[in-house]
């Protein structure tokens, strides 16, 4: 116990750990902060505040009579920009007296004056009104085709689709607030992926370029120590992520999109999945797939560090790794992890299929130390 | 001579750095090979050069023009109507009655119908430079980004100046040059943006980790206290530095030759080195892309890459100078890793109504993000005419200063 503790503080140290936070403060202003800083971002804020304005009316499911009410209101709304069109004299002027007429205009072939208007409504003096109804005509054409599927899908796709037309899950509600967070977690995710790789490299290594291993590997312990700093590796790992995703988690929590938690995620707009958890739930199977991703990271990158001569070759080799998870890996396993876009099974196989490569990597390279000539 | 060239053995003899560029030399032929569907398209241009000349005149539009007419002529011959333009026959075209078509008439239909849209682009060139007002844009521009105060003012003041190098530009007609057609192809960014920024980052990876490694070398295999007390002693940082320079030029040499030379075997730009960069034609996105001075595709080239090697080079001397005094290869590389990206999104931290947001811009990392752009007015908030040779030097300077202080403090350090 001693020693893995004493193992554990030669993983983090204090240099180790300023470094961690400066880099991560730099991919935060690079990554994350514009997600966090800039949400709702300029007119998704009207897409926002409909969303909650849904879910306190209408639940996080609707049905044909709340969606009556719902274009009850946005009838309304029309008639109150009819009112605001008539009470003034300028857009009667330039024919655009009526909401359905301003709405129909050909905007492309404008006139001056016209497009004039159109600017103060909409930037100038920003008539939320505009805005708003601008939205839930979206929301109305979404609805409207609802029960459609999109052409040239694969079988099981199809048969997806039918059975969430059957089920009535369709998208509806405003999906700001949930595209906000898959592009918050992507980015969190390549932030705690380079965490870990940072932290965990040096780990196996630094004991072989001191030259201390043949001396550890004489005592009573021997070279069971392996598995110790392997270990402390892993609880490293944990302990890395725990904090990270504790930082970020709190800042996330700024954006202040807890009314969505209980929406289930194929009643958002454009985003039909395999399965339907609520985006709470999709929150902790995010989690559970950056921790997932990070001790297989640590695990690999304790694995290099037993196999390679130096420093340099240690990040050498994991630039192609890493790099490549990003490219090709990280968005099917994190943020699209569920979504019908991709196989359904491909994102747990490929869980379980890097799991089982890195413990039988790890289990190799075990065995090759028990035997291997340490001088 | 020679402990010099052992150094540099040492980074260019590692198996896992020559793996590294064998990987990336791989993924940057990958990427120039799935983009280059529409190479045999570009070819159009070549042959249009070679017919009318690499300037567009009056005179030349009209034999173009009537070359087209002929060609329609021709076009009747093969679907026995008469059309005003190749996009209204194929506009017309059902998919059924693609089949009708020999695939010789589709490759003539094909290249006729490239003709006419070079033909409509370059008729057009007069209307939509004369609707450009780069002072108007500026303003714009500066109220978009929210930018007040002083550094509004030496924004305008340079903007204005670019206003009468566009107009100069127009008058030498520079932008009635003939090249690929840059609203449908992209290939400026393509090269200057994409590939290079590829390769640059690649060779960076490269060169830092090379660099690092040369220079703590001693210290990470434990050989310090043996050869700092050699007669060379610690004069031996001298030969490291200079290894790490000479490895940083074979290395993206290697890189840029194999890159380059697959983008320039696969497309063919024989024809087009001499057009002005300038040229309406290698205009992309809202607005051409317009230089300080009268540049051929050939000297942009060129003058670009120039500007990456010496980048470059400055790098390795400040990874060198970092590495010496971090003595870890490791951190050195990740620190270095993170203040390339500090020097990026530093305008971001400064405010927005100071010529700080400006001098900020003046880093290495912007310099090199912003690649594709260089020497060019059209460049968003960094058009400054002096940007590229001011960040070389005052980084220049910084770097020399930062090596000398680091080799003098070298001398005394302790090494145990």
């Amino acid at each position: 116990m001693r020693v893995l503790w004493n193992e554990l503080k030669k993983i983090l140290t204090w240099k180790m750990l300023v470094l961690l936070i400066f880099i991560n403060s730099v991919l935060y202003f690079l990554l994350i902060e514009f997600d966090i800083e800039y949400f709702p971002n300029g007119s998704d804020m009207y897409s926002y505040n409909l969303g909650i304005e849904m879910i306190k009316k209408y639940g996080i499911t609707m049905d044909r009579d709340e969606f009556i009410d719902f274009e009850k209101t946005y009838a309304d709304d029309v008639k109150k920009a009819d009112d605001y069109l008539q009470s003034r004299e300028e857009f009667g002027e330039e024919g655009l007296e009526t909401y359905e007429k301003f709405r129909d205009y050909d905007w492309v072939n404008r006139s001056g004056k016209a497009s004039e208007l159109r600017d103060e409504v909409f930037f100038n003096q920003s008539v939320d009104l505009f805005w708003e109804l601008q939205e839930r005509e979206r929301l109305i054409e979404f609805y409207k085709w609802k029960d459609s599927i999109p052409e040239r899908l694969s079988k099981k796709k199809q048969q997806r689709f039918e059975e969430l037309i059957a089920q009535k899950k369709f998208g509806l509600y405003p999906e700001v607030a949930w595209m906000n967070f898959k592009r918050f977690i992507a980015n969190v995710g390549i932030a705690i992926l380079f965490s870990v790789v940072l932290v965990i490299s040096p780990v196996i290594l630094k004991d072989r370029s001191r030259q201390i291993v043949p001396m550890q590997y004489t005592t009573k312990k021997g070279r069971k120590l392996f598995r110790t700093k392997i270990l402390a590796g892993v609880i490293a790992t944990f302990i890395v992520i725990t904090a990270l995703l504790t930082v970020y988690f709190s800042l996330y929590s700024l954006n202040n999109t807890s009314m969505f938690f209980d929406v289930r995620v194929n009643t958002f707009i454009g985003n039909e999945s395999w399965f339907d958890p609520t985006f709470f739930q999709f929150i902790m199977l995010f989690i559970s797939g950056i921790y997932i991703i990070g001790l297989v990271f640590g695990l690999l990158s304790m694995a290099f560090s037993s196999l390679v001569p130096n420093m340099v070759s240690l990040i050498g080799i994991q630039i192609p790794f890493v790099i490549g998870f990003l490219i090709i890996g990280l968005y099917p396993l994190l943020p699209d992890m569920i979504s019908i876009w991709n196989p359904k099974w491909l994102s747990l196989i490929s869980y379980c299929t890097i799991i089982i490569i890195v413990i039988l990597f790890t289990a190799v390279l075990w065995k090759r130390e028990k035997k291997m000539d340490i001088l | 001579m020679r402990i010099f060239l052992h150094e540099c053995k040492k980074a260019l003899t590692s198996p896992i750095l020559i793996a590294l560029l064998i990987v990336f030399s791989a993924f940057n032929i990958f990427i120039i090979v799935s983009s280059s569907d529409h190479k045999e398209e570009l070819k159009m241009v070549n042959e249009i050069i070679d017919r009318y000349g690499r300037e567009i005149t009056d005179d030349s539009l009209k034999q173009f023009q009537k070359d087209i007419q002929n060609d329609l002529l021709e076009l009747k011959g093969i679907t026995g109507q008469q059309f005003d333009s190749v996009y209204v026959f194929l506009d017309g075209l059902r998919f059924e009655e693609q089949e009708q078509y020999s695939d010789k008439d589709w490759e003539f239909i094909n290249s006729l119908q490239l003709k006419e849209m070079y033909f409509s682009m370059a008729n057009s060139i007069d209307e939509s430079y004369a609707e450009i007002d780069v002072v108007a844009g500026g303003q714009g521009d500066l109220k978009r980004y929210g930018i007040g105060g002083k550094a509004a003012e030496t924004y305008s003041e340079e903007n204005e100046e670019f206003a009468e190098r566009f107009k100069e530009m127009v008058n030498n007609e520079e932008h009635k040059e003939w090249f690929f057609a840059g609203k449908s192809y992209f290939m400026h960014s393509f090269l200057f943006k994409t590939v290079f920024l590829h390769i640059i980052i690649e060779s960076l990876l490269l060169i830092v980790l090379m660099t690092a490694l040369i220079t703590t070398y001693e210290f990470e295999n434990r050989t310090q206290l043996l050869t700092y007390s050699t007669r060379r002693g610690r004069k031996l940082m001298k030969d490291k530095l200079a290894a790490s320079l000479a490895v940083s030029t074979v290395i993206s040499l290697l890189l840029f030759t194999i890159t380059l030379g697959t983008y320039f075997f696969l497309f063919d730009y024989s024809h087009v080195w001499e057009t002005s960069i300038s040229s309406a034609f290698n205009w992309e996105y809202n607005f051409p892309n317009v230089t300080w001075w009268d540049l051929s595709v050939g000297e942009f080239l060129i003058g670009v890459l120039v500007l990456v090697f010496i980048i470059q080079l400055l790098f390795s001397g400040l990874t060198f100078a970092l590495s010496v005094i971090v003595k870890s290869s490791y951190i050195t590389f990740f620190l270095f890793a993170t203040l390339f990206v500090l020097g990026w999104l530093l305008p971001t931290f400064m405010p927005k109504s100071s010529n700080l947001l400006f001098v900020s811009s003046y880093t290495l990392s912007t310099l090199t993000m912003a690649i594709s752009q260089s020497f060019m007015g059209s460049n968003g908030l960094i058009l400054f005419k002096n940007f590229e040779w001011m960040t070389i030097s005052c980084w220049m300077v910084i770097t020399i200063v930062f090596c000398a202080i680091t080799y003098k403090y070298f001398r005394k350090m302790d090494i145990q």
